[in-house]
Parts: structure tokens; C-alpha cells; sequence
């Protein structure tokens, strides 16, 4: 048995993601929850676990590329399937001359047959690039580079007159292979098709690379749809292969555009890892990161979109003071407890109760959430993250504490994976530690609701008629108006503040 | 009707206008169309079709004029009813005009004659219009508006329009057939018409500001048309200025200036054909503090949207190239921008301009020198239809192909051509340019022989220094 490891979805909003780095390579052995890969997307950079024991065959994305969510990565094998592949080729090369059945992978999915257009088109890129008769091989030679090469047949190495009979065996090698391997073989039919044009184009000398050109620009219908001539060559020239970009035209053709917005992302990311401090000099113009466009769109989609009201309450926290401080000196937990979590939970009991400030505005209908997932919105560089605390409603406060600063050790030393980062019903922006009186935040859509915590503040408050030096804290709620009215929003608040004047109630 | 609210109203149904009301009816908008005058605006009513119509005419003139002498087809005298020639072109537009009507009812918009006007970013107050049927309402409620006002013909200070001082409009409905004519501006309009009325004998005498006809065209194809003009018997006056016009006799005398020395030109009748405007006076834009730009076109941003975020504003109204297609081409853009499916953004490089006269010319991209001018490295070809077989066998062969393209990657930036159906050989340059084609790929397109289309190819493998055929 075969695997594909494909890009994984590591949050709401991610399309697409970098290898940053490989951590396992072809031949190393690869255990379930192992750290692979490491990943930067839009919100972050994090580590990429394995689903599934075994060897790690091929690397089909390399450091420092991007590809859409779902693009297959790399192809996890066991050993004994390691073993097969070189039968298969060999047991295929005994059907030579079966007809070519290219359609048994077309009824695959459409995404398979984007697929082999796609590395048909880097075949062609490549043998241009070659400038010599290889046209099948040189595919392998970039997508498997000698070092990670593994043992088994491939044609690498095939001289020109091994093309043609090699394009006869691999149709029979691909119904063989019907199994979830079989992307990889779907890219080599494609690469056939075009040989024996390429072969009738080439005899002896070799091409002139304009000549080249033009004959690769006829290979096959499905070719021209994915990138304009203008694109393909840009990109020939840059060096880059093209399945890494993501078109922009009809039908997602790559455009000269999407070529220069690549390459200038490429510029961008290399030129951010040399300057360090993010702040803007006077008068200069910044192109924005992933993450700034991430928070660029949806904090302008929430303004748009949401109807935003605001509720403001002060909480007295004074118990909430005594409360933390009596943990911390009975030890009665491990962990250090922080206003933070005593925040969370607070809320996370307020929102049991009131479902709706936990719920979702979708085609004209609240959404309630089975499960309270609370986000905190957590500073880093050039941008803030989401961590998020899943299943809140069931978690006692120290499990809380537990989870919060797991993400926020992960924030700061990267490594989110899995659902850290996505999947909140509810967001808490705490700038308390910022020191500031009160604030209001934006709505994370498609939340209902975000609280935002202020600074606790020592501030002259009444008590049993006395004016006293008191513990104050301001907290504001932005909720959704489509889904919550002013009562709803002030109930829920005061809810919070009576969690958290009567702090006893927290440790259930 | 007053009270219920529509997703769209929009003020004008010119091509901009009732294309977009269509488009938006496809995509489930309910829709409104306000129009002053005539269903389908200045380019069916008094622009691109009745003009089209008189060339027709004008080229069949010449045809026949042509037939003795290059077919050996002898004809005796030949006479012409010009008031049928009006005629047939009103006729054109008349039923063209209610097309656009019959079109709008079956694409279930509703057609209102009024002069329509914001009241508010939702409202477009409908003032009723003379000898038109009353509208249904004071003002319409819309969710979004969209103006397509378009422009209108450009007098010089101090002209008054009257006595055979006429613009296109006038001229389009004038059938009494000028013995002489001065025409005030060498753009598509002056071009065109002087064409037309050198076809019917009229004295032609065509006047420009500029140092070439067809400002803003490649300078070669415009020397080229000022030669072919010549060679018809028009009188081209190129870097003269307008002065006056004063009446003389019962026809004018047009002072000009070049260089400092003046002259004066009589004819029977003046053609001010000296641009168009944008009609943005009665809308009541300073309403909403919507702003203009330069040239008192409305300002908009990538989506169409004026400074007013509900109301909209596409066509002549907007920016130039003045041309329908153009105003067609981005009512549908911002239609299914509104839609949100749809990108904002709209490639004005890919508009294609066309003039009718004979040798028809046509262009789309960027011409050589502008080209330069944007700092782009690029390679021209040339091919003049005088190497193209079709070319030769219809004995049309004046006129050229020049297609240029960068350096780099032989990008299709820019197309003129000057010759005959040069209008219907653009379009293939057109299509080769949305697809961000190459001169490789138009090269080795096969085109058919014997066609004009292979002129194309051929400037195309030209640019590459790779000419079969030349």
C-alpha cells in the first residue's frame, strides 16, 4: 500500500501552503504523529505530522515551493510495496503493445486529469530547458532528484530510442497500478502522448529553443487551457515550473500576471528573511505578507459584512485577584494560572448559557455551535495568529491553562498543527497586558461575537459606601447584530462579570 | 411600481447601458432602464449604425465608379437619390433602435422614458421628457445605480450649430448633399465622413490640429490614410488650427491658422467633428458629491464605483477610448463585478478601435512608439497587402499589417492595420491578445489562402524576422 501525503488544511482560510523544510527524507522511515515537514501558510508556520506509519518514498514538492490544499506532497510507502514497484514496471513491459488506455485515470477525478496536464506541461518546460531529445526523462529528472531517488525502475536514465517503447509498456503499467499511487503515473501518459510528436518533430539535431516552442505549444488540448503561451514562456525563462502557481484566469489558466506576482512573492519571502524589524520606514511603500492580507480581507470583509454593536461593562476584580493568588500559594494546581485562562473560562460558562453569542450568521440563518471553541488573538510578528481552544465547555480551568499555553508556547516557537488554528466560535483579544484602559475589537467572521479584555487597573471604587482603592477590569463585547440584540449582548457580559466576582464558581 | 425597489437602475440605454441592464437580468437582478431619447442610445440612433449605413452607401458609390476601369463593366452616368441615402440609413437605425427595445422587454428589464437624475445614493428621480409618454413615477428606488450616460458631440468656442454648421448629428439626418465641405477634425468622425462625401462628390477639405491624421493612431497608418485621402481628391490640411466660421454667402468661410499665417477655406457646409464629451450636466452627481476627473469624465475605482458607493458608472461617461464596445465591455464587467463574480480590474489595452471609411483602419494594444514610450523593448512586423494574395486578386491592395511585440517574450502588445476589412482582421488580434498569445502561436496559427487573414500571420512571423512571403 501506497499513500499520498497532501497538503493539509491547517486553517479556515489556508489555499495553499510552503514547504519550508523536510524533516523526514525519501527513504527515512516515518511514524504516525512524526513531525515531516514544516509548513508556512497564511496565518503561520507549523509542523506537519504523519497520519500513517511507513517509508517515505518521494518528495514530490520541494523546499521552498507552494501548492494549493489537497496537491499531493510527498508519497509514504510500506516496504513491501517497495518491493513491488520494480515488478511493475517489468510486468508491464511484458504487455507492450496493450492499447493505451489513458481514459482509465481520466474517469479518475478531473483533479487527476488537471493533474497530468499539468505535468505534461512541465515535461514540456523541461525538455525545452534540456534542449535535447529526452522529452520523457527529463521529467523525472527534475521531480526526483538523484539524491532522492529510490531504489526502484524508473526512466531516468533511458536514452531517446528508450522513450518510445517505454510510452508503449506504461499504459499497461498504469492499469497495474490502480491503486492510490496512481498520480504518479497518470503524469508519465501524459509525458507519452507527447513523446511520439516530440520524436517526429526532433530526428536528429537538436532544436533551436524557438523552434522547440513551437512545437510544444500544440502538445494537447488540455496544455493550452492551463497557461497562456505568454505565461508558459515567462515562466520557462524564469526557471519556474508552473504547477506551483495558482492561475488566476478563466478556468484557473495561469496568466502572465500570476507569473509575476509569483516571482514577486518569491523576491518578497527571500527579502523578509533579511530585515528584520517589521516596522515601515518613513515614506516607504511595504508589500503586504500572507498574513496581512489575511487579516487585511477578513477584518475588512467583518466591517463590511457585520453589523457591529459594542457593550462595555467594568468588572470589579478584586475576587478574581484574590482567587488567582490563593491558587498560585496552595499549589493546588501545576499550572500557573493566568488571568487569561480565568478570562476563558469565565466566558467559555457564559456562553453555555447564552448559545446565540456562540453561533454563526449563514444564508439568512443563525448557526449555534455545538461546541464552544475559543479563540485568543495572540500577537506576533507583523500580524496576530488565532490559537484555538477547542471544546471549552468541557474542559475544567486547568485544562484550560493547559491547552492556552501550549499555543501560545507554539506561537512564539512555532509548530501549530492540526486544528490549532482553526475552528473558533468565539474570540477573546486580551491587551490587558498592554496596559490599556479599554478597547473594542473586530468580529472574527464568521463568529457572532469577540470580547475584548483591558488592562486590571487599580481605580477608586465604592464599597460599603467607602471610596476605596479597588481592582478594575473593562470588558467589551462586539456582537453581531444579525444574531444578537443589545440585551443579549449586555445579559451575556454580566454573566461573565457575576463568573468573575464570584470566582469559587470557576472551578467546576 | 413606486413603491417596490429594484436591484438596478441604470440611466442610459446605449450600448453600455442595455447591455448591462441584460447582463444583470441574467444574473437575477431586477432591472430598470432610463433613457431620454431612443433606445440604444447615440450609437445606434446617431453613431456607429446610421454612419455605417451612409459608408455602405458610399463604397457601393465607389464600386460602381471603379467598375469600368478595373473590371472592364461599363455603366452609363451614374445618378443618386442622397435624400434615399439618409433614408436607407435611418431606416437602419430604426430598426436596430427597436431591437434594443424588443431585447430589453424580453430580458424582462423595464424600459422608462424619462431624464433620469440622482436624488440620493437610492434614487433616481425621473423628470418627464417632452413627446415622450409620462413615466410611471417621480423616482425610482435602487439597491444599486448604474450611469451610462455617454457622451456628446464637442463644439469649438463660439459655434453655433445651424445653416449647414452641423456635427455628426445633423449631418446624419442632412440629405441635402453639400457641394463642398470643410471638416474639422481628422479623428474616426472627420475621417469617415469625409470619405462618405468625397464618395458622393462633394469638395472635401479636411482640417487638422495635429501633425497627422487619426491623432493617437501609429504614425505610419496615418500617413498612409492621409495618402489614400489625397489620392481620392481630399484636401488634408494637417497642423492648421480652427479660428472662425463666418457666414458667406449662403455657406461659410472657415479662417484657420498654421504657424502663424492665416487662411481661409469656403465651403456650402462645416462638419465640426472635433471629439465627444461626457454627459454628466442633469444627473445630478454635486447631489451626491460624486467626483469628476480631467476632462470632467466621472471618477470610478477598479469596480466601476463612483465616489458614491451605490452608484456606478461605465462608458463614455467614464474614461475614453469613447467607443461602444468599450462601454458594452465594461457594463457587463461591472455588472458581474456587482454580482460578485467577477474580479475588479478592466484591461483597457484590449479594446479594439476601428474606422470605417476606405481603406478601413484598425488597431488595438499599444503602436510602436507608444510602446517605446512605456519603455517596453519590442520588435514590429510589417507586411503591406500588396504581398497578400487575396489582397491582389481584388485589387485592394493598399494599406499594411504591423504587429508589435516584445523582445523578450514576443508578446503581442499592439496591432494596426490600414487596408481593406481591416476592421474584421483585428478581431483575431484581439482574441490573440486576451489569451496572452505570442507572435510564435499567431505564426504558426494556419490560416486560410487565399485570405486577408494571412497578413496577419505573416506580420506576426515577420516580427520574428521569420516572413515567408515578404
Amino acid at each position: 500500500m501506497s499513500t499520498e501525503i497532501t497538503m493539509p488544511k491547517l486553517s479556515d482560510t489556508m489555499e495553499e501552503g510552503k514547504i519550508l523544510r523536510w524533516l523526514k527524507h525519501p527513504g527515512d522511515q516515518v511514524r504516525h504523529g512524526e513531525p515531516i515537514a514544516e509548513i508556512e501558510t497564511d496565518k503561520a508556520d507549523m509542523v506537519m505530522e504523519a497520519y500513517d506509519d511507513g517509508l517515505l518514498d518521494e518528495i514530490l514538492v520541494h523546499e521552498g515551493e507552494s501548492v494549493k490544499v489537497g496537491a499531493v506532497i510527498a508519497v509514504l510507502r510500506s516496504a513491501a510495496e517497495q518491493a513491488r514497484v520494480g515488478e511493475s514496471a517489468s510486468s508491464a513491459a511484458a504487455k507492450r503493445g496493450s492499447p493505451g488506455p489513458f481514459t482509465a485515470t481520466k474517469g479518475d477525478t478531473s483533479q487527476s486529469a488537471e493533474n497530468q496536464a499539468l505535468e505534461a506541461e512541465q515535461a514540456e518546460t523541461q525538455s525545452a530547458e534540456a534542449q535535447r531529445p529526452r522529452v520523457a526523462s527529463v521529467r523525472q529528472i527534475r521531480r526526483r532528484r538523484p539524491e532522492e531517488e529510490p531504489a526502484e525502475v524508473s526512466v531516468d536514465k533511458t536514452s531517446f530510442s528508450d522513450v518510445s517503447r517505454q510510452s508503449e509498456t506504461e499504459p499497461g503499467a498504469e492499469q497495474h497500478a490502480g491503486d492510490n499511487s496512481s498520480r504518479f503515473h497518470p503524469a508519465v501518459s501524459a509525458v507519452q502522448s507527447a513523446a511520439p510528436t516530440a520524436i517526429a518533430a526532433a530526428p536528429p539535431p537538436p532544436l533551436s529553443p524557438t523552434q522547440t516552442r513551437g512545437q510544444e505549444t500544440s502538445l494537447s488540448a488540455e496544455n493550452k487551457l492551463r497557461a497562456s503561451p505568454l505565461a508558459r514562456r515567462a515562466a520557462e525563462e524564469a526557471g519556474i515550473d508552473l504547477s506551483q502557481i495558482r492561475g488566476t484566469g478563466p478556468e484557473g489558466r495561469i496568466t502572465k500576471r500570476d507569473v509575476d506576482n509569483f516571482l514577486r512573492e518569491q523576491q518578497l519571502f527571500k527579502f523578509r528573511r533579511l530585515i528584520a524589524p517589521r516596522e515601515g520606514l518613513p515614506g516607504s511603500r511595504e508589500e503586504l505578507s500572507k498574513m496581512r492580507k489575511t487579516i487585511a480581507h477578513r477584518m475588512a470583509q467583518s466591517k463590511r459584512e457585520i453589523p457591529h454593536f459594542y457593550v462595555t461593562i467594568e468588572v470589579d476584580m478584586e475576587e478574581a485577584v484574590k482567587f488567582k493568588n490563593s491558587l498560585e500559594a496552595t499549589e493546588i494546581f501545576e499550572e500557573d494560572i493566568t488571568y487569561n485562562d480565568i478570562i476563558i473560562k469565565a466566558t467559555a460558562l457564559a456562553l453555555s448559557r447564552y448559545t446565540r453569542m456562540n453561533a454563526s450568521f449563514e444564508n439568512d440563518g443563525i448557526v449555534i455551535y455545538p461546541n464552544i471553541n475559543i479563540g485568543m488573538a495572540v500577537a506576533v510578528e507583523d500580524g496576530l495568529i488565532v490559537p484555538v481552544i477547542h471544546q471549552c465547555e468541557q474542559k475544567t480551568l486547568p485544562e484550560i491553562s493547559r491547552a492556552a499555553h501550549r499555543l501560545i508556547s507554539k506561537a512564539a516557537h512555532g509548530g501549530f498543527s492540526g486544528d490549532d488554528l482553526s475552528g473558533a466560535t468565539f474570540t477573546i483579544s486580551n491587551m490587558g497586558m498592554l496596559g490599556v484602559e479599554h478597547f473594542a475589537a473586530v468580529i472574527v467572521p464568521p463568529q457572532a461575537a469577540i470580547l475584548a479584555v483591558s488592562a486590571v487597573k487599580d481605580k477608586p471604587v465604592v464599597r460599603n459606601g467607602q471610596v476605596v482603592v479597588g481592582k478594575t477590569m473593562m470588558l467589551t463585547v462586539a456582537c453581531d447584530h444579525r444574531i444578537i440584540d443589545g440585551v443579549v449582548g449586555a445579559r451575556f457580559l454580566n454573566e461573565v462579570k457575576r463568573f468573575l466576582e464570584n470566582p469559587a464558581s470557576l472551578l467546576v | 411600481m413606486a413603491a417596490s425597489r429594484y436591484d438596478l437602475v441604470v440611466i442610459g440605454s446605449g450600448p453600455g447601458g442595455y447591455v448591462a441592464a441584460i447582463r444583470a437580468s441574467q444574473l437575477k437582478m431586477r432591472v430598470a432602464v432610463v433613457e431620454r431619447d431612443l433606445p440604444g442610445g447615440v450609437c445606434l440612433n446617431w453613431g456607429c449604425i446610421p454612419s455605417k449605413a451612409l459608408l455602405n452607401s458610399a463604397e457601393t458609390m465607389e464600386l460602381i465608379r471603379g467598375a469600368a476601369r478595373e473590371h472592364g463593366i461599363q455603366t452609363d452616368e451614374i445618378r443618386f437619390d442622397f435624400k434615399r441615402v439618409i433614408a436607407r440609413s435611418r431606416a437602419a437605425a430604426d430598426k436596430l433602435s427597436k431591437g434594443v427595445r424588443f431585447l430589453l422587454r424580453k430580458n424582462k428589464v423595464d424600459y422608462i422614458e424619462a431624464q433620469g437624475s440622482l436624488l440620493g445614493p437610492h434614487t433616481v428621480a425621473l423628470t418627464p421628457v417632452a413627446g415622450k409618454s409620462p413615466p410611471p413615477a417621480e423616482a425610482l428606488e435602487a439597491e444599486r445605480i448604474l450611469i451610462a450616460a455617454g457622451s456628446a458631440e464637442r463644439l469649438l468656442p463660439g459655434m453655433t450649430i445651424g445653416d449647414n454648421l452641423m456635427t455628426s448629428k445633423e449631418a446624419l439626418l442632412n440629405d441635402r448633399l453639400p457641394g463642398s465641405i470643410v471638416i474639422i477634425g481628422a479623428g474616426a468622425i472627420g475621417a469617415e465622413f469625409g470619405y462618405f462625401y468625397q464618395a458622393f462628390g462633394s469638395k472635401v477639405t479636411i482640417v487638422e490640429l495635429e501633425k497627422q491624421m487619426l491623432p493617437g493612431m501609429d504614425a505610419e497608418i496615418a500617413e498612409e490614410l492621409r495618402k489614400e485621402f489625397v489620392k481620392k481628391g481630399v484636401t488634408v490640411l494637417l497642423g492648421h488650427s480652427y479660428q472662425s466660421a463666418k457666414r458667406k454667402g449662403s455657406g461659410w468661410s472657415v479662417g484657420l491658422n498654421a504657424n502663424g499665417s492665416e487662411t481661409t477655406v469656403d465651403a456650402d457646409a462645416v462638419l465640426v467633428a472635433v471629439g465627444r464629451s461626457p454627459v454628466t450636466h442633469e444627473l445630478g452627481l454635486d447631489k451626491l458629491g460624486i467626483e469628476l476627473e480631467r476632462g470632467g469624465f466621472i471618477k470610478t475605482d477598479e469596480s466601476f464605483r463612483t465616489s458614491c458607493p451605490s452608484v456606478y458608472a461605465i462608458g463614455d461617461v467614464v474614461r475614453p477610448p469613447l467607443l461602444a464596445h468599450k462601454a458594452s465591455a465594461e457594463g457587463v464587467a461591472a455588472v458581474e463585478i456587482m454580482a460578485g463574480i467577477r474580479q475588479p480590474g478592466f484591461d483597457l489595452l484590449s479594446i479594439p478601435a476601428c474606422i470605417y471609411c476606405e481603406p478601413e483602419v484598425a488597431s488595438v494594444g499599444l503602436s510602436e512608439a507608444e510602446a517605446k514610450r512605456r519603455g517596453l523593448d519590442v520588435k514590429v512586423g510589417r507586411i503591406p497587402f500588396r504581398a497578400n494574395g487575396k489582397a491582389v486578386a481584388v485589387n485592394q491592395t493598399e494599406g499594411f499589417v504591423k504587429i508589435v511585440a516584445t523582445r523578450q517574450y514576443g508578446e503581442v502588445v499592439g496591432c494596426q492595420i490600414i487596408g481593406h476589412h481591416a476592421t474584421d482582421l483585428i478581431s483575431e488580434v484581439v482574441l490573440g491578445k486576451t489569451l496572452e498569445t505570442t507572435t510564435a502561436e499567431l505564426g504558426r496559427s494556419v490560416h486560410p489562402h487565399p485570405t486577408l487573414s494571412e497578413a496577419i500571420m505573416e506580420a506576426a512571423l515577420a516580427a520574428d524576422g521569420e516572413a515567408i512571403n515578404f
